[in-house]
């Protein structure tokens, strides 16, 4: 059960992952479809369309990182403990914070891709930005501590 | 209504922080047991405070979108929106050092 859950956990973090990349780097992007990189037409894309899915994956992640929290303190963090890994168990402090803090933020960031208003442009830029570098701090670290010891015992 | 949800978020992560700075859990987690002790900030075992202070944050977010007027703020949400999810990442980042140490 607890394998499972956390398999779909990374699954959904994945997609998660490529959604808001995709939306963050269109929401810096100069709209110029006449440039031919690969990269300038992986950004021409409409960001607004990614904020529902986004938050949707968003609470599945957290959900599911939420129900899977206790079996990390249970097996994880006691050995981290005693091996003395304290970068390892400030890292998921961090991402425990950062879970918190996307997540609270996930109303105004849907909010922002909801106004037109241009006063907003920014705001909205910059919010996705953020949340896409917790997200991706979140991915990494995540993979980190499940190469130290995975929640199995 | 946009207005609102932009309070909530903005009033939820402050209360976050400073539920985790304070140590201001709504409930704790007691792995021991299993169960949830309300307004305790210890348990007789291992226990998770993360969800209490995600709760406190949550109830805080709600009573700000039911006290703060938006139009109050309306003209500062936009610069609101990116700078204090960015100092609140700074803090985290300095409260979290002492593992890096």
């Amino acid at each position: 059960m607890i394998t499972a859950l956390l398999i779909l956990h990374g699954l959904a973090a994945v997609a998660l992952l490529g959604a808001i990349t995709h939306q963050a780097l269109a929401a810096a992007a100069r709209q110029d479809i006449r440039r031919r990189s690969f990269f300038a037409r992986f950004r021409v894309t409409d960001g607004a369309l990614y904020s529902n899915a986004v938050v949707v994956l968003f609470v599945l992640v957290g959900a599911m990182g939420a129900i899977l929290y206790p079996q990390y303190r249970i097996t994880v963090r006691p050995m981290l403990q005693t091996m003395d890994l304290r970068a390892a168990n400030g890292v998921f402090e961090l991402k425990e914070h950062f879970s918190a803090l996307a997540l609270v933020l996930l109303p105004a960031y849907w909010a922002t891709w909801r106004q037109s208003a241009s006063d907003y442009a920014t705001a909205r830029k910059w919010l996705t930005w953020i949340l896409a570098g917790l997200v991706w701090w979140n991915f990494v670290i995540g993979q980190l501590l499940a190469a130290i010891k995975g929640l199995v015992l | 209504m946009s207005a609102r949800l932009m309070v909530f978020s903005l009033a939820a992560a402050i209360a976050y922080t400073l539920a985790y700075y304070f140590d201001w859990p709504l409930f704790v987690y007691d792995l021991t047991g299993g169960e949830l002790r309300f307004f305790a900030t210890t348990a007789s075992g291992p226990a998770i405070l993360w969800y209490g202070w995600l709760m406190t944050a949550i109830l805080a977010g709600l009573v700000a979108t039911l006290i703060v007027p938006p139009r109050l703020i309306e003209r500062f949400l936009p610069d609101l929106l990116w700078f204090v999810p960015a100092v609140l990442i700074v803090a985290a980042l300095l409260y979290e050092k002492r593992w890096f140490l």
